[in-house]
C-alpha cells in the first residue's frame, strides 16, 4: 500500500491531466450505456405504439441516440490521445526523476548493478509505471462514479434490481480484481525479474560473444537464454490463465446482470407496473454497464507488475548517496596542496579496511607517485580525494579545507582524473571532447588534442572531429583512447591531476609519446599519480609507497630503490633482468 | 526478406492454437446469436403476448447455460490465443540468438549491445499482439459477421443490407489510414532502440559524466531525449486513434440506421416510396433480435483496428530482426575437416591481408609460423595489426587475401568449432558472466569438479583471493566482475584458459592492468600454461616477451622483424628502441 501512495504522490504534478482523462472517459461510458439503452427503448416503444396506432414524439430519442453515438466516438478518441499524451509526459518526467537519483549513487551504490539491470530499471520499470495512470487509476476512478450513478437510475425503477446490478458490478469490480490481483501478484513479480534476467543474458551473449565462442560456451548460453525465455513464456501464461478468467468472469457478469432484469422485471411488467419498453432498456442497460467495470480486472492484474516495477526503481531511488553534500557553500581552497591525515576506510562487506590510517601530503604543485600492490588502497584513496566515497574516519584536506566541507560538484571543479578505462560516449570525437569544458572553442580543442599528440590522427580521420567514437563508431587503441582523455584532462584545465595508471597496457612507444603529453599536462599542477613504470617514476618529485592501506615509505625514486621492498614492488627484483648487452 | 515474410514464415508454428482459438471465437459467435435469439423470444412474449415468469422460463434457463458457456469460452481463447504467440516467440528468439553467435564478434562490432539486448527481449515480446490477436481477429472478423447476415438476412434483408453496406467501409478506412501510421511507427521503433542505446551509454559512462560534473547537464539531455519520443509516439498515436474513431463512427452508424429502420417499420410509419421498394414488414421478435445483433456484427470489424496496431508493432519490430537475420554468415567450408585429436597444431599465416574496410589494411602482408609448443610474443605500437592477427586465429574474422594454415590446412577449410576447442584465449579485458566464479571458470569445461575448477584457479594464482570470499566459489559475478580488481578478474580468466587446457593458447596484454607483484605472479602461472602448448601471447611487457621462443614486431600491418630477445636486442632495429625505451634508467 505505501507504494501506491508513493505512485499517488509520483503522479500528483500530472493530476491536472489525470482530472481530463477522467471526465472524458467518464463521457464515453455514459453516452455508450446511453445509446444502448435509448436504442431498446425506442424500438419497443415505437412497436408498442404502432400496434397500439398511438402517436409518439420519435424525434427526442432518436436525437439522444444520434447524440450519444457522436459523443461516444468523438470520447473515446479524445480519450486516448489525452491518456496517451499525459503517460508520455509522465514517462519523460519519471525518467528524470530516476536518473536524478541514480546520478549521486554512481559509482559508490551501482557497483552491485548489471548495466543491463539499471537499463531494464530506467526503461522497462518506468513505462510499467504508465500502467497505473491508464490502466489503474482512470478506470477504477470511472467505474466507482460511474457504477453509483447507475445503481441511483436503476433504482428509480426498482430496487431490488438496482441491489442486484450494484453486487453483479462490485463482484466483477471489486472481487475479480481482488483475486486475479491474488493470483497475478506472485507470477507477476517473477515476469518482472524474469525479464531482467533475460536482458541480462542478451548483454552478456552480445558483449561477451568472442569469450563465449572460443570457450565453446555459446551453445550453453544460447540454451541458457532460451531456458529463460521459456521461463518467462511460463510466467506469461500463468498471466494470460488470469486474464481469460478475468475476461470470461466480467462477461458471466455481465449476463447475469441482464437475468436478472429479466427474473424481476417479467413479473412487474405482466403485472402492469412496468411498461414494456422500461424493461427492453433495462435489459440492454445492464449488459451495458459493464463496460465501466470490464477494464479492472487487467488493471489490478497489471498493478501486481506495475508495483514489482515501482519497487524496484524505490529501490535505486531510497538508496542513500555514498556521500551527502554538506548544505552550505564550499570554502575556496587556499591553495592546491593535499593532506591526508589517519585515513581510514573500508568496503562494505570487506573483512579488512581498503584504507587503514593513511598519512599523506601533497604539497601545492608537487608531483607524488603512489606505488603499492593490488589491494593496497590507491584506487581507494583516489575515490575518496574524489568524494564518490566518503571516509569511515581521518581527515582529508585541500588548501586547508576539510573536504567533508566541500560540495562533490565543487570539489570535482579542481580536479581532473586520467584512468586506464576511458569511456568515450556514443557520440562524435568533438562532443566527447566537450564533456570536459562545453565552452572550449575549436581552436582550444585542437589545442588540447594537439598537446595530448591525438590531434593529427582525428584529423586525418574523414569526418574529423566530427568522427562517431563510442560503442558504434571508429575503432580507437587504449592509446588513443588515453590521448583522448588527456585532452580531456587538458581542457578541464584543473589544478590538481589524478592519474591513475595511465601509460598501463600500452606499448613502449605509444607511452613514450604519452608520456611527453602527460609532461605538459603535468605542468605546473598538483599531481597524484598511481603507476609503477621506472621511467616515469624516476620523473616524479616524490614516490610514496602503500602497502595494506597505509603509506610506507616515501622518498625519490632513486633514494627507495636503494631499499628492499620498492625493487620487489617494481618486479626489478622478481625475474632479474637480462640485458641484451 | 521482409519484415512481413518473417512474420508469415513463422505463422505454422503457431497454427495448431491459432485453428484453436478461432475455432472458439467462431463457437462464441454461434453463442451470441443463440442467447440474441433466446432473450428477443423471452421479451417480445412478455411484452406482446402477456406472457409471465413461468412462461418463459423454457427459454431462461438455456439462457444461463449460454452464459456459463460463453465465459469458458472467453477463456479458452485467451488461453489458446497466448499459446500461438509464445510458440513463436520462443522458436523466434533462439534463432536471433544463434545468429547472432554465428555473425561473430567481427559483426556485433559494428551493433550497438544495447540496442541487440533490446531486440531480444522487448522486440521478441513485440510479436506477441500479432499472433496472440490480429491473426486470430482477421479470421473471426471474416467469419462471424458473415455467420450473423446469414440469420438476418432471410429474416430481415434491409437490415442485412445495410450491414453489408456500411461494413465494408472499415476495413477500407483501416487499410487506407494503417498504411500511414506503418511508417510512422518504424521510425519510431528505431527511435525507442537509439533510446535505449543512450540510456545504456549514459549508465555506463556515469562516473565520467561524475568526474566532469557533466552528470546534472544529462538530466536534461534525458529529459530531451524521453520528450522526442513522445513527440514522436503522438505522432503514431493521432493517427492511430483517428483510425479507430473512423471505424468507430462507421459501426455506430451502422447500429444507429439499423435501429432507426426498424423502429419506423415498427411504428408503422408510411414512407413515401414507391410499392416496389416498399421495405419489408417486420414483427418485434425480428426486429429486437436483429437490434441485439447489430452491435455484435460491427465488434470484430471494430475490434481488428485495435488489434491492427499489434500487428504494426511487430512489423517494427520484424524489421530489426530482420536485419539481424539477413546479415551475411561467414562462409564456412561445405565439408569442414577436422583435425586429428593430436593433431601438432602447427601454425602458418601466408601472407595474410586483411582490411577491416576497403582501402585501409590492417594487415599487408603478414607470413609466420608457429610451431607445436613454441611461444611467440605479437609486439609493435597500438594500430599495428596485432589485434587483428589474434583474430585472424581465432577463426573471428578471415583474411581478404593469403592463407593461415594449420597443419597445413586451411582455417577456412576446417570445423570451426574442433579448432575452437583446442584454443584459450584471454583477452585484454576478459568478461565474467552472470553466475558464480566457479561457473565462470567453468565456461569452457562445464563439466568439469570442484577439485579441476580449484586446481585452475591455483595455477592461475587466483585460489588465494577467490577462497578468502564469504562465498569463495559461490560468490556471484557478473559484468565488470563487481567488487574483483582487474587484476582478480585476469586471473580468473586464466584459471578458465588452465581449465580449458587447450593446445593453443592466445594472450592479449594478459598482463596488463596488474601491478609488479602480481604481475610477476601471472607471468610465472602464463609460464606453467605455455609448458605444453603453443601461445601467442599479444605483450608490451619486457616480462612478458623476454622469454618466448620468437618475437615478432609488427608495425603498420607488417612484420618488421623477429628472432628471439638476445638476437633482437642486439641488432639495432625497432625491439632495440623499445627495449631501452621500457628499462629503468639507471
Amino acid at each position: 500500500m505505501s507504494e501506491l501512495l508513493r505512485l499517488w504522490h509520483l503522479f500528483r504534478p500530472y493530476r491536472r491531466w489525470m482530472l481530463g482523462g477522467f471526465a472524458i472517459a467518464l463521457v464515453t461510458l455514459v453516452a455508450n450505456v446511453t445509446l444502448m439503452a435509448i436504442s431498446g427503448w425506442f424500438i419497443t416503444a415505437m412497436a408498442v405504439a404502432g400496434a397500439a396506432g398511438v402517436a409518439m414524439n420519435y424525434f427526442t430519442p432518436a436525437a439522444i441516440i444520434r447524440g450519444s453515438a457522436i459523443a461516444r466516438t468523438a470520447g473515446r478518441y479524445f480519450e486516448r490521445l489525452i491518456s496517451h499524451e499525459a503517460t508520455l509526459r509522465q514517462l519523460a518526467g519519471l525518467r528524470v526523476w530516476f536518473y536524478r537519483h541514480l546520478e549521486p549513487l554512481a559509482p559508490a551504490r551501482l557497483q552491485q548493478y548489471h548495466s543491463a539491470d539499471l537499463l531494464s530499471r530506467i526503461r522497462a520499470d518506468v513505462d510499467a509505471l504508465d500502467n497505473f495512470y491508464t490502466r489503474v487509476l482512470v478506470p477504477v476512478l470511472v467505474a466507482v462514479t460511474a457504477s453509483i450513478g447507475f445503481f441511483l437510475f436503476t433504482a428509480l425503477y426498482d430496487l431490488h434490481l438496482a441491489l442486484w446490478l450494484l453486487t453483479l458490478l462490485v463482484l466483477a469490480g471489486v472481487a475479480l480484481p481482488w483475486l486475479t490481483r491474488w493470483l497475478g501478484a506472485e507470477p507477476g513479480r517473477r515476469l518482472v525479474e524474469t525479464d531482467a534476467e533475460l536482458r541480462r543474458l542478451a548483454v552478456d551473449g552480445t558483449q561477451g560473444l568472442s569469450e563465449l565462442l572460443i570457450y565453446g560456451a555459446a551453445d550453453a548460453h544460447a540454451r541458457r537464454l532460451d531456458a529463460v525465455s521459456r521461463e518467462l513464456i511460463e510466467q506469461q501464461t500463468r498471466m494470460s490463465r488470469i486474464a481469460g478468467l478475468s475476461q470470461g468472469g466480467v462477461g458471466l457478469a455481465a449476463n447475469l446482470a441482464l437475468f436478472g432484469v429479466l427474473w424481476l422485471g417479467i413479473p412487474r411488467v405482466a403485472g402492469g407496473e412496468l411498461p414494456p419498453p422500461q424493461l427492453a432498456m433495462l435489459a440492454l442497460f445492464a449488459l451495458a454497464t459493464f463496460e465501466a467495470v470490464a477494464p479492472l480486472p487487467l488493471a489490478f492484474q497489471h498493478l501486481a507488475s506495475t508495483l514489482t516495477a515501482a519497487r524496484r526503481l524505490f529501490a535505486i531511488v531510497d538508496a542513500e548517496p555514498a556521500v551527502i553534500d554538506p548544505p552550505g557553500p564550499s570554502p575556496r581552497p587556499a591553495h592546491h596542496g593535499i593532506e591526508i591525515r589517519g585515513l581510514r576506510f573500508a568496503y562494505s562487506g570487506a573483512d579488512r579496511p581498503a584504507l587503514d590510517g593513511l598519512d599523506l601530503d601533497v604539497p601545492e604543485g608537487q608531483r607524488v607517485a603512489i606505488v603499492g600492490a593490488t589491494g593496497s588502497g590507491k584506487t581507494t584513496m583516489f575515490n575518496l580525494l574524489l568524494k564518490f566515497w566518503a571516509p569511515d574516519a581521518g581527515e582529508l584536506r585541500l588548501g586547508g579545507a576539510p573536504l567533508a566541507d566541500f560540495r562533490g560538484e565543487d570539489l570535482r571543479e579542481h580536479i581532473a582524473l586520467v584512468s586506464q578505462h576511458t569511456h568515450l560516449f556514443d557520440a562524435s570525437i568533438r562532443e566527447n571532447l566537450l564533456i570536459a569544458n562545453p565552452d572550449a572553442t575549436q581552436a582550444q580543442l585542437e589545442q588540447a588534442c594537439g598537446t595530448a599528440q591525438i590531434h593529427d590522427f582525428i584529423a586525418a580521420l574523414p569526418d574529423g572531429y566530427d568522427t562517431w567514437a563510442g560503442e558504434t563508431g571508429v575503432r580507437l587503441s587504449g592509446g588513443q583512447a588515453r590521448r583522448i582523455a588527456i585532452a580531456r584532462a587538458l581542457l578541464r584545465d584543473a589544478p590538481i591531476l589524478l592519474l591513475d595508471e595511465p601509460t598501463e597496457g600500452l606499448d613502449a612507444g605509444t607511452e613514450r609519446a604519452l608520456l611527453d603529453a602527460l609532461r605538459v599536462l603535468m605542468a605546473g599542477r598538483t599531481v597524484l599519480m598511481i603507476t609503477h613504470r621506472p621511467a616515469v617514476l624516476a620523473e616524479m618529485d616524490k614516490v610514496a609507497v602503500m602497502e595494506q592501506g597505509r603509506l610506507v615509505e616515501q622518498d625519490t625514486h632513486s633514494g627507495l630503490l636503494r631499499g628492499e621492498r620498492y625493487p620487489r614492488l617494481l618486479g626489478l627484483d622478481a625475474i632479474p633482468l637480462k640485458h641484451g648487452d | 526478406m521482409s519484415a512481413r515474410d518473417l512474420l508469415k514464415a513463422q505463422q505454422p508454428l503457431a497454427a495448431r492454437w491459432l485453428k484453436l482459438s478461432v475455432g472458439l471465437g467462431l463457437f462464441g459467435g454461434v453463442l451470441i446469436i443463440l442467447q440474441a435469439w433466446l432473450l428477443a423470444a423471452v421479451v417480445d412474449a412478455v411484452a406482446f403476448a402477456g406472457a409471465g415468469l413461468g412462461d418463459v422460463a423454457p427459454w431462461l434457463w438455456p439462457l444461463v447455460a449460454i452464459f456459463l458457456l460463453r465465459a469458458a469460452v472467453a477463456w479458452g481463447g485467451e488461453q489458446t490465443a497466448f499459446r500461438a504467440a509464445a510458440a513463436v516467440k520462443l522458436a523466434l528468439r533462439d534463432r536471433v540468438v544463434r545468429h547472432m553467435q554465428a555473425l561473430g564478434p567481427a559483426w556485433l562490432a559494428g551493433e550497438r549491445s544495447g540496442a541487440l539486448a533490446e531486440d531480444l527481449t522487448r522486440g521478441i515480446e513485440g510479436l506477441q499482439d500479432y499472433y496472440a490477436r490480429f491473426l486470430p481477429a482477421m479470421t473471426l472478423t471474416a467469419l462471424i459477421p458473415l455467420a450473423i447476415l446469414l440469420v438476418v438476412l432471410p429474416l430481415d434483408w434491409l437490415s442485412g443490407l445495410v450491414m453489408l453496406f456500411t461494413a465494408p467501409f472499415i476495413p477500407l478506412f483501416m487499410i487506407l489510414i494503417g498504411q500511414g501510421v506503418e511508417a510512422v511507427n518504424q521510425k519510431n521503433w528505431k527511435q525507442l532502440a537509439r533510446m535505449g542505446a543512450h540510456f545504456l551509454d549514459v549508465i555506463q559512462g556515469l562516473t565520467t559524466l561524475k568526474l566532469f560534473n557533466a552528470s546534472r547537464r544529462e538530466a536534461d539531455v534525458i529529459a530531451r531525449i524521453s520528450d522526442d519520443y513522445r513527440h514522436s509516439t503522438m505522432q503514431v498515436l493521432r493517427l492511430a486513434f483517428l483510425s479507430s474513431a473512423v471505424l468507430e463512427f462507421f459501426a455506430t452508424l451502422g447500429i444507429a440506421i439499423v435501429a432507426v429502420f426498424i423502429g419506423f417499420r415498427l411504428y408503422q410509419l408510411a414512407l413515401p416510396v414507391p410499392d416496389f421498394l416498399a421495405p419489408p414488414e417486420i414483427s418485434f421478435f425480428t426486429g429486437f433480435f436483429v437490434l441485439l445483433l447489430a452491435p455484435e456484427f460491427y465488434l470484430p470489424l471494430r475490434s481488428m483496428g485495435t488489434h491492427y496496431h499489434g500487428r504494426m508493432e511487430a512489423i517494427a519490430a520484424a524489421e530489426r530482426l530482420v536485419a539481424i537475420l539477413d546479415a551475411p554468415l561467414p562462409t564456412r567450408a561445405a565439408a569442414p575437416l577436422t583435425l586429428p585429436a593430436a593433431a601438432p597444431l602447427a601454425v602458418r599465416f601466408d601472407d595474410v591481408h586483411f582490411a577491416y574496410e576497403p582501402g585501409r589494411e590492417a594487415l599487408a602482408g603478414v607470413s609466420f609460423d608457429i610451431a607445436p609448443r613454441q611461444r611467440i610474443a605479437l609486439v609493435g605500437p597500438s594500430g599495428a595489426g596485432k589485434s587483428t592477427v589474434a583474430s585472424l586465429l581465432l577463426g573471428f574474422i578471415a583474411p581478404t587475401s593469403g592463407r593461415v594454415l594449420i597443419d597445413m590446412h586451411a582455417l577456412a577449410e576446417l570445423d570451426l568449432e574442433d579448432w575452437r576447442q583446442r584454443l584459450a584465449w584471454v583477452p585484454q579485458r576478459p568478461r565474467l558472466f552472470v553466475g558464480s566464479i566457479a561457473e565462470n571458470i567453468r565456461l569452457g569445461r562445464p563439466e568439469a569438479d570442484d577439485a579441476a575448477v580449484r586446481e585452475a584457479a591455483a595455477r592461475a594464482f587466483a585460489a588465494d583471493f577467490i577462497e578468502a570470499l564469504p562465498a569463495g566459489y559461490d560468490t556471484p559475478v557478473g559484468e565488470r566482475g563487481a567488487g574483483l580488481s582487474g587484476g582478480q578478474i585476469q586471473r580468473i580468466a586464466i584459471a578458465r584458459a588452465f581449465l580449458r587446457d587447450a593446445r593453443l593458447v592466445v594472450l592479449d596484454e594478459a598482463t596488463a592492468s596488474l601491478d609488479p607483484a602480481s604481475e610477476a605472479a601471472v607471468q610465472r602461472a602464463v609460464d606453467a600454461l605455455a609448458a605444453e602448448r603453443s601461445m601467442l601471447v599479444i605483450a608490451h611487457r619486457l616480462s612478458t616477451v623476454r622469454d618466448a621462443d620468437r618475437i615478432l614486431v609488427i608495425d603498420g600491418g607488417r612484420i618488421v622483424e623477429q628472432g628471439d630477445h638476445a638476437t633482437l636486442s642486439a641488432q639495432d632495429g625497432p625491439y632495440r628502441r623499445m627495449v631501452q625505451l621500457l628499462e629503468v634508467p639507471a
